[in-house]
């Protein structure tokens, strides 16, 4: 339902009728939202990443959401190879104890380097939008582009991090090397 | 021609070719129809396969919304020229890429329908969920493929199907041709058998046997009443020729005896007149009587003897049958017995006559006879005697009748007056020997006729007589 109102939105948009009540930044985060919640299905984590295989599968919000309640109803009732999901939000670093996904808030851009680092032996995926994300050594960032989101994925950030990212994932966004432009 | 009157050969070739060629058909019917299941079978497999691999391989477009990502793997789908379109749905249904580019959104669905693989009018067509293993569904991913490929292996199974039937006819056709000749040659044989004996009386023929089967049980059968009959044709010809020889012997006896009676008798006739003529009047008349005596009886005996010589001569001294006409035959008789009709003051009629194949001094002696009782047995005067002769010309013989208005006959005599020297009269009453119509009897056989006589006392009589239309003289 959530997903229907959002393709609404955004075909509204697309076509210039955007309604007061629904802000294109809404929309845009409800995608992904999705996209959050559908990287969990493309991208294996090392086996020690789960205490047992009904362990569920967090996805964290590090800084300010954006997501509002979108990202609670994305994943509500859905499962990932037999795991429950559950989000965390965490305002610091320190807080994140287990965690898979991490969406690393636009309110953290400054820190950005110092979170990275600090994650940096943790098999924990690192999406973020902000300019740069993944050039920055953040693992996959969202790029709006002509009023869609592509993916763009740092493929060493995630091999160092022993994540396995599908071909098919790969397929469908645009891989980057660090340091090669 | 009916089905019934066709030779037995083609009722045998008609029975295997017609066997041979239902059990082909049916048989190249069950083949085309497994044929097309199975490929249909297979067709729907492979899409499926296909179906399942494309939408493996979407998962990822979909999941992540790349158009073009997802249009290439579609695009992948040239390499079956058999599919004629695919669309991937995302999760909410709407359509998220189509395959070819250029095909019209009209003709695809405009949302995905109940998942699986069936076959819609001249197409397969199939939905399979796309979803990364064990986990939630992504979208849908329609693909449809045309029957062609189907179509083409229903030609090959068809273009062989009908090769297979016409070779098989082919050989149904020669095999049935060599096969049935096992049943129909001892029945032809047979019927040819039979065919000959019928044609040429000849019972000595025996029908060739060819196996120990029914057919052989049946030509033996045939052969074994073959022989009967000719032992019992033999037999009976043996019987008829001591028959004739016994009835020869008899008539011949007969007339030898009658005729070589007449020479002494002629004798005792001639001598006992000159007795009475000479010393007739040296006799007492006692004498007289006793010669008077002796004369009648010579007299008498005369006559019988003549009777008998009469009756034998029937058949020993009968001519040839030829067409005779009866009315000039009854001319004959009337002249004969013109003295008598005149006398008796009778009336003698007649229809108009056939001509018959008869004897013809035969047949005046019957017609004279018939004629002559019905004056002598005639009603007492004042009435006239009247005689009608007519015919019945019938399909295979013709009936006479001469009716007279006489002291006709009680129904107990109508057999015995046509036996010889039977009289149911006094000789004082009706002259004559009792020969008349036993002579009237074998003339009528000997043409192969009846002869009979319908009748009651005081009524008049009508005697008939049935002679054939035929030509042949029957034997006796």
């Amino acid at each position: 339902m959530a997903l229907l109102r959002a393709a609404l939105a955004s075909a509204l948009v697309s076509s210039g009728l955007g309604l007061a009540a629904q802000t294109p930044r809404a929309s845009e985060y409800q995608i992904k939202a999705v996209f959050l919640f559908n990287f969990a299905q493309f991208v294996d984590w090392p086996p020690g990443a789960f205490p047992d295989s009904t362990a569920p599968l967090v996805i964290g919000v590090l800084g300010d959401d954006p997501f509002g309640p979108y990202l609670d109803e994305t994943v509500r009732g859905e499962t990932v190879r037999g795991r429950p999901l559950e989000i965390h939000r965490y305002q610091k670093i320190e807080d994140i104890k287990t965690c898979h996904i991490l969406f690393i808030s636009a309110s953290e851009e400054s820190r950005l380097e110092s979170i990275l680092g600090n994650l940096k032996d943790r098999a924990i995926l690192t999406v973020g939008d902000g300019a740069g994300f993944a050039r920055r050594g953040g693992m996959i960032r969202f790029m709006s582009e002509k009023s869609k989101i592509r993916v763009r994925i740092n493929l060493a950030a995630a091999e160092a991090a022993k994540l396995m990212i599908s071909s098919k994932l790969l397929r469908a966004a645009e891989v980057i090397t660090p340091g090669k432009l | 021609m009916s089905p019934g009157d066709k030779p037995i050969r083609q009722k045998l070739m008609a029975i295997l070719r017609l066997t041979s060629g239902v059990v082909v058909v049916l048989s190249c019917a069950a083949f085309l129809v497994y044929a097309v299941l199975s490929f249909r079978q297979t067709t729907l497999k492979n899409l499926s396969t296909l179906g399942a691999i494309i939408a493996a391989n979407s998962t990822a477009s979909l999941a992540f919304q790349n158009e073009a990502d997802a249009r290439e793997i579609l695009s992948a789908l040239r390499a079956e020229p058999h599919i004629v379109g695919a669309a991937l749905y995302d999760k909410d249904g709407r359509l998220f890429s189509r395959y070819p580019a250029d095909l019209g959104v009209a003709d695809l669905p405009v949302a995905p329908a109940r998942d699986g693989y069936r076959f819609e009018g001249a197409h397969l067509v199939g939905f399979e969920p796309v979803a990364q293993p064990g986990n939630t569904r992504l979208g849908t991913l329609f693909i449809r493929s045309d029957l062609k490929a189907v179509y083409g292996a229903l030609g090959v199974a068809g273009g062989t199907a009908v090769l297979v039937m016409g070779l098989a006819m082919l050989v149904a056709y020669f095999l049935s041709n060599e096969l049935q000749g096992a049943i129909s040659r001892p029945i032809l044989l047979l019927a040819a058998t039979a065919k000959g004996i019928s044609e040429r009386q000849d019972y000595s023929v025996r029908a060739p046997k060819l196996g120990a089967d029914e057919l052989g049980s049946l030509t033996d059968a045939f052969n074994q009443m073959l022989g009967r009959i000719e032992e019992q044709n033999a037999s009976l010809r043996q019987l008829i020729t001591e028959l004739e020889r016994s009835n020869k012997e008899l008539e011949q006896f007969a007339y030898v005896a009658s005729h070589d009676l007449q020479e002494p008798l002629r004798m005792v006739s001639s001598y006992t007149q000159l007795l009475e003529r000479r010393y007739g009047d040296k006799l007492d008349e006692k004498g007289r009587k006793f010669v008077d005596f002796a004369v009648d009886g010579a007299i008498r005996m005369q006559q019988l003897i003549n009777d008998l010589l009469e009756f034998s001569r029937v058949s020993t001294r009968g001519k040839p049958l030829k067409p005779v006409d009866v009315n000039r035959v009854l001319n004959t008789v009337k002249l004969n017995l013109s003295v008598a009709i005149r006398e008796s003051d009778a009336i003698v009629t007649n229809d108009q006559l056939p001509t018959v194949m008869a004897d013809e001094t035969q047949l005046v002696q019957l017609l004279q006879n018939l004629v002559g009782n019905a004056i002598k047995f005639r009603p007492a005067p004042p009435a006239r005697p009247q005689v009608h002769v007519s015919a019945q010309v019938g399909e295979t013989e013709c009936v006479f009748a001469v009716r007279d208005n006489g002291i006709g006959i009680a129904p107990e005599y109508f057999e015995r007056i046509f036996v010889i020297f039977q009289r149911l009269h006094a000789k004082s009453d009706y002259p004559g020997t009792g020969i008349g119509l036993a002579v009237c009897r074998r003339i009528v056989e000997r043409h192969g006729g009846r002869i009979w006589v319908e009748s009651a006392p005081g009524q008049g009589s009508t005697f008939y007589f049935a002679l054939s239309n035929g030509t042949g003289e029957q034997p006796l």
